[in-house]
């Protein structure tokens, strides 16, 4: 296999989900859509270190991403603790919500024209059913009702 | 002198290479998913698979017939998930493709022979992680979509990011160097992979094993303390969880 050219694949690929990332931690408003695009940009430098690592025939871009992994649960520990706090205080998911910290004389942010809902924004994922319904045995229910 | 100017002698990207055209035509996608239009939205999904395609074209070839058809699948999944994940307007569905996008990154891992990486990438992100998110987000967002999920910033915020996502990636990918080809990596794609990198790291990395270790205590302890400062043990002594008002009045 053409060692540069995979090299320069991995790297495109790895840039490509970065600024993803980028993008839609800057453009997303939910907090945990934010953190999850955080976690991407993660993604990308690791794509790009295990490729790094493989040009290289080293062990130090392999070692990185174990290392980022484990940061990364750590800090989605962390994260998603303050963001229960900040739900806690504000009700809401919105990052728009704390733009009080914003500086003096700052013009407020107010939401204009909000599409409407559609139905199908109404509704959850939903699973499939997996599997036959158990018979209910009778006996047993009494029994264990009984105990 | 003119920087701009210079880092465009530098590009290798020109108006005539498809890597260009894809990472533009991608962006416009994402920003058209962005758009409250449905039927906007829907030519975001066109424009930004055409791009993908674009970009998958300008890329060097690998030589080998199945690691490259491999190379596009992985890749195309894991950049077309991060995209949808990235614009979706429920969370719950953000990080559904989220999980998919991490499923094509530990294909790409596996595909460099990272086998340990690879697995490591599927059970601890796409299992913990993102089932925390799915967790919390149960807990914080009960029903349906929410406006700021509709409408994000709107307007000025949405190009503004797109644009600067785009120039940001095609600055990286246009400033690389010529790599030159090199052996086999014999070392990373030894038989013993995983034995290989399991001595490697509790050789040569064992101090920042242990710190990493300390630092998976520390914000675990962290989180509980984050978590508990909110809700102040109740002086009565009565058992009741911390709810919202417990929260706010404190």
């Amino acid at each position: 296999m053409n060692e540069a050219a995979l090299l320069q694949n991995y790297l495109v690929v790895g840039g490509l989900l970065f600024g993803i990332g980028v993008l839609g931690f800057i453009v997303r408003r939910n907090m945990i859509v934010m953190f999850l695009s955080a976690e991407m940009m993660l993604q990308g430098v690791s794509v790009s270190a295990i490729a790094f690592g493989r040009y290289h025939n080293d062990w130090g871009g392999q070692m990185l991403v174990i290392f980022i992994i484990a940061v990364a649960a750590a800090e989605a520990g962390i994260a998603l603790a303050l963001i229960l706090m900040l739900f806690h205080k504000s009700g809401t998911l919105d990052m728009a919500f704390w733009q009080d910290m914003r500086e003096d004389g700052q013009p407020a942010f107010i939401d204009r024209g909000v599409p409407e809902e559609r139905a199908e924004d109404r509704v959850w994922p939903k699973l499939t059913q997996a599997g036959i319904e158990p018979e209910v045995d009778r006996e047993e229910q009494l029994h264990r009702s009984n105990v | 002198m003119n920087v701009t100017s210079l880092l465009l002698a530098q590009t290798a990207l020109t108006l005539s290479s498809p890597m260009i055209w894809g990472i533009g035509l991608g962006g416009a996608g994402l920003a058209l998913r962005l758009a409250p239009q449905v039927a906007w939205q829907k030519l975001g999904i066109v424009a930004g698979l055409i791009g993908i395609a674009l970009i998958g074209v300008a890329l060097p070839p690998l030589g080998e017939m199945l690691p490259q058809v491999l190379f596009w699948l992985m890749a195309a999944l894991a950049i077309a998930a991060s995209g949808a994940a990235v614009t979706s307007r429920s969370a719950v569905y953000a990080a559904i493709w989220f999980a998919v996008s991490l499923l094509g990154t530990a294909g790409l891992f596996l595909l460099q022979g990272a086998q340990f990486l690879g697995i490591a990438t599927i059970v601890v992100y796409a299992g913990a992680i993102v089932v925390t998110f799915l967790f919390v987000l149960m807990l914080a967002q009960p029903e349906g979509h929410s406006p700021y999920d509709r409408i994000s910033w709107a307007g000025f915020a949405i190009p503004t990011a797109t644009i600067g996502a785009a120039l940001l990636i095609g600055t990286l990918i246009g400033l690389f160097p010529e790599f030159s080809p090199v052996a086999r990596p014999e070392e990373i794609l030894h038989e013993a992979h995983v034995a290989r990198l399991g001595g490697e790291l509790f050789a040569k990395h064992l101090v920042s094993v242990e710190v990493v270790g300390t630092i998976l205590l520390v914000a675990l302890v962290g989180a509980i303390a984050i978590v508990i400062q909110g809700n102040p043990r109740r002086r009565t002594g009565t058992r009741e969880s911390g709810t919202r008002e417990g929260a706010t009045d404190r």
